[in-house]
């Protein structure tokens, strides 16, 4: 069978020949198996094989990115931001901060760090990725505004692979909240490939937000690994709808104590979406904190996927954990696998979770249609009801505000 | 449960051994061994292509290796196949014909054969090693057209039905335990239900390990026909040994239209010692199909025995409003591990499911429930509930949950829960304030953990349900 895919290290200018010998390695890795199927056990829902070989004819790795100038922003509230073209950082701009407090940089992916070899799709990452961020905020500095991550894509990105990756630390006692918002304007197909590193200092605090703009036809697998030291919180919301397919695979290590971590997530799927969020957090410490609620309304021929795996060592007693995934499913064609995971080795802990799907309940439709609401209205309103309890969580105000207004749009879009 | 009662039964009482001469087939897993073993049981020609198709698929089958509890490599070839008590070479046509060291064996473990003497009607079929040495209660059972036999004979007398539904639950090449045990299973019991018929009493299979060097594997097969009712249990020991023994029966239920199998089962195989030497390797494939409306399988189990317990008591729903039922109880304590749960699969429409698990580990073992819940798309307003409760004795043991949750239908509703704790204090410390002592606490606390289950048991087996939840977790807590 001919390869759908065609990847290539030499694509990649100005790489040392230590570096290409690394990159070529990781590749021929990658290459034995390919795309991960539902042999593999992190994938058990989901054949990606399969979903991109139906949709690509050949990924290739060459792409030129055209120079654009011209970007929209959000005017709906103040905020920093940075420009990622393509997975390139193309400008910043951090007028509502101490600039001497941020350190901001291309991502050196010339000398890279070595990732976790489990994951093909991180393999795939260390061989490939061009590009990326490399954010650092110093100790005692908290963000007076949010910062936005425009990701945007150019209009000539047509069966190729993007893959960067990205670093963020966060020094002590410093405070961020950030936006992830890709912002997508070819109607053509691409697959992105990003590998994140956060590092959270003793009592930083990192809000993490993902939303985009629009509905695309792209393809996303996004690596998010975090660790966590002492007294820290990382809160993680997830509303990205509207791509074709999803994938965030989030992982937590939560290293020192009452470090304390949640994710978040409101997602309604649309017309053939896919969906996957897999989590593993990682209490390595006692005394430490997780949290998780995923919220997921399910239309047309949609596919929402979770995988969550709560993992306590022996010495992290007086844990608390805590998981929840639940799941709206509208239509007979739409389709919600879980596998929220308990792996505990502690005794002295609080652990549970639980996770629900099913339809809506008809009785309540019927009785807001006895009180003059018309069905599709009813439907909405119970739908907004159920996601409601995530977006209440939001931090700050007018962000808020905007991303309530967002995910309004894309629950009416039913 | 009095502190003196549960010392006297503190050991594992049933490992002894009993001195019985053996006839042995040839050792290590061969065409010629199966060949052995099908003429041995005077099998019909079909019977044996059925086992070399098995053997043939075998050869190109894997050992699965996903599961959590690891153990070393199994030498097949060690292995034998077939151990039998040479005085039961012709089936013992009454109780008096059976030779007494094996009446003796079985009066030991506390169960009754002598079926005069017994005032509430259990009927018995005991397999010993390989083979089943006596059923009781016969006559009366076929009064009412009852089939309760062991599997040899009525692959023999009743081979239509056996024909019919061997295998039709669990295929030849399903996987490679279970393709094992199809192409050298030994003995088992078989039950045939008539239409419309309730079994009187209680079935009940014992089975025993004797024998060193020899894997165990039976194979139950349970028809209930349109309209019927049976409860079945299931109970099993093996003598204390430095090696490890493999168990691996297939047992397969078909409940037809109206119909309703039970199903339970305590199982107590040795454990091996609080080293972690020894001890049954219980690898057991059960799946009930309800194929029928209305039908309806219910697995109950205690699991307190075996080094290593890798089982998934599983039903698949095919007749619209068929129900599913699942209640386990796990308990591992020194070394043991175990890896078990249920499959649940909605293919019909209305069915309903329900899974109660609740595994308890202590010491330096391993207690897992996986589990699979799937909802297809054509099995509308399809409902099922899932509760798995853990709790954890000690810090040195492990307790895990991963379920698979498939939903595929809008008008079907899924729900799981679960949670992980330990012995609540406050209640530990309410019993020691009204003179229980630490031990009693913990046996009456973990008993009511386990209380939804226990309640499914059949009387007899409750008690010795509880007595073995007392037992397994004796010196846990200090």
């Amino acid at each position: 069978m001919k390869n759908f895919y065609d990847f290539k290290v030499d694509n990649i200018e100005g790489l040392s020949a230590q570096e290409k010998e690394f990159r070529n390695k990781e590749l021929d890795l990658f290459n034995k198996n390919g795309f991960p199927n539902k042999r593999e056990e992190a994938w058990k829902f989901t054949d990606l094989n399969t979903i991109l070989s139906k949709n690509f004819a050949n990924i290739t790795n060459d792409y030129i990115s055209l120079k654009e100038k011209k970007f929209e922003l959000i005017k709906e509230f103040d905020h920093n931001y940075l420009i990622v073209l393509d997975g390139i950082l193309v400008s910043n701009e951090f007028k509502f901060e101490d600039k001497n407090k941020v350190l901001i940089k291309e991502y050196d992916y010339k000398k890279q760090i070595s990732v976790s070899n489990q994951n093909s799709l991180n393999l795939l990452n260390n061989a490939l990725a061009t590009g990326g961020y490399n954010l650092e905020i110093s100790r005692d500095y908290k963000f007076k505004k949010p910062l936005v991550v425009y990701n945007y894509f150019s209009e000539s990105i047509k069966e190729k692979i993007i893959s960067y990756k990205n670093s963020l630390i966060l020094n002590e006692n410093s405070e961020l909240t950030i936006l992830n918002y890709t912002d997508t304007k070819t109607k053509n197909n691409f697959f992105v490939n990003s590998f994140d590193y956060l590092k959270l200092k003793k009592d930083s605090n990192l809000k993490n937000i993902f939303i985009n703009k629009d509905r695309c036809n792209c393809y996303f697998h996004n690596y998010l690994k975090s660790d966590l030291e002492q007294n820290t919180n990382l809160d993680t919301y997830i509303l990205s709808t509207g791509l074709k397919f999803n994938k965030m695979d989030i992982e937590i290590n939560l290293n020192e104590e009452r470090a304390k971590s949640s994710i978040f997530s409101a997602l309604s799927l649309g017309s053939e979406e896919h969906q996957e969020i897999k989590s593993s957090i990682n209490h390595n410490f006692k005394n430490c904190q997780s949290y998780q609620k995923i919220k997921n309304v399910l239309n047309d021929q949609s596919r929402g996927v979770y995988q969550g795996k709560i993992f306590v060592k022996q010495e992290a007693q007086k844990t608390d954990a805590y998981q929840l995934s639940k799941a709206l499913l509208l239509n007979d064609n739409s389709e919600f696998d879980a596998k929220p995971e308990l792996e505990i080795y502690a005794d002295d802990v609080k652990c549970s979770h639980g996770s629900t799907s099913g339809s809506i309940d008809l009785n309540l439709i019927h009785y807001l249609k006895s009180r003059g609401i018309p069905e599709k209205e009813a439907y909405q309103m119970l739908i907004n009801g159920f996601l409601s309890e995530i977006l209440e969580k939001l931090p700050e105000d007018n962000l808020k505000k905007f991303l309530v207004e967002k995910i309004g749009r894309q629950i009416n879009g039913y | 449960m009095k502190t003196e009662d549960l010392k006297n039964i503190k050991d594992y009482k049933y490992g002894f051994t009993t001195d019985v001469e053996n006839i042995r087939s040839p050792k290590g897993l061969s065409e010629e061994t199966i060949r052995f073993i099908s003429n041995i049981k005077k099998e019909p020609s079909w019977m044996l292509d059925w086992r070399l198709k098995a053997f043939n698929r075998l050869k190109v089958l894997k050992e699965p290796d996903w599961q959590k509890p690891k153990y070393p490599k199994i030498n097949y070839q060690d292995l034998y196949y077939y151990s039998a008590p040479k005085s039961a070479s012709t089936k013992p046509k009454n109780l008096d014909e059976i030779d007494p060291k094996i009446l003796e064996t079985y009066k030991k473990l506390g169960i009754p054969l002598d079926e005069q003497k017994r005032l509430n009607g259990i009927a018995v079929d005991a397999v010993f090693d390989s083979v089943s040495v006596a059923t009781t209660f016969k006559d009366e059972l076929t009064k009412k057209g009852i089939i309760f036999c062991s599997i040899s004979e009525a692959i023999q007398k009743h081979s239509d039905l056996v024909k019919k539904y061997l295998g039709s639950v669990i295929p030849l090449s399903d996987h490679y335990f279970a393709t094992l045990n199809s192409a050298v299973f030994t003995d088992g019991s078989f039950v045939y239900i008539p239409p419309n018929t309730r079994c009187p009493m209680e079935l009940s299979t014992y089975f025993r390990i004797n024998a060193s060097e020899t894997g165990q594997f039976e194979r139950t097969l349970i028809i209930a026909d349109k309209g019927s009712y049976v409860s079945y249990l299931e109970g099993c020991t093996a003598p204390m040994r430095d090696e490890n023994q493999l168990h691996a029966a297939n047992v397969e239920l078909v409940a037809l239209d109206d119909a309703e199998i039970k199903y339970s089962t305590v199982q107590n195989w040795y454990p091996g010692d609080e080293n972690g030497v020894g001890g049954i390797y219980n690898f057991v494939t059960k799946r009930g199909a309800c194929r029928g409306k209305n039908s309806k399988i219910s697995w109950t189990q205690v699991e307190t025995g075996s080094a290593i317990t890798w089982k998934y008591p599983s039903c698949i729903l095919q007749g619209d409003n068929s129900v599913g039922e699942f209640y386990s109880i796990a308990i591992t304590n020194n070394h043991q591990k175990a890896d078990t749960g249920t499959k649940m699969i909605h293919i019909g429409k209305n069915t309903k499911s329900k899974i109660i698990s609740k595994g308890i580990s202590a010491g330096k073992a391993d207690n897992m429930y996986r589990g699979l819940v799937e909802v297809k798309n054509k099995a509308s307003n399809s409902r099922n509930y899932t509760q798995c409760d853990s709790l954890l004795m000690g810090n040195k043991c492990g307790a895990h949950t991963i379920p698979y949750i498939k939903n595929n239908n809008s008008t079907s509703t899924i729900e799981h829960e679960a949670t992980t704790t330990k012995i609540n204090e406050e209640q530990l410390y309410y019993c020691n304030q009204r003179g229980l002592d630490q031990e009693e606490a913990v046996s009456l606390i973990v008993n009511g953990f386990c209380k939804e289950v226990l309640q499914q048991l059949p009387m007899e087996f409750a008690v010795e349900a509880q007595k073995l939840v007392a037992i397994s977790l004796e010196g846990s807590v200090g």
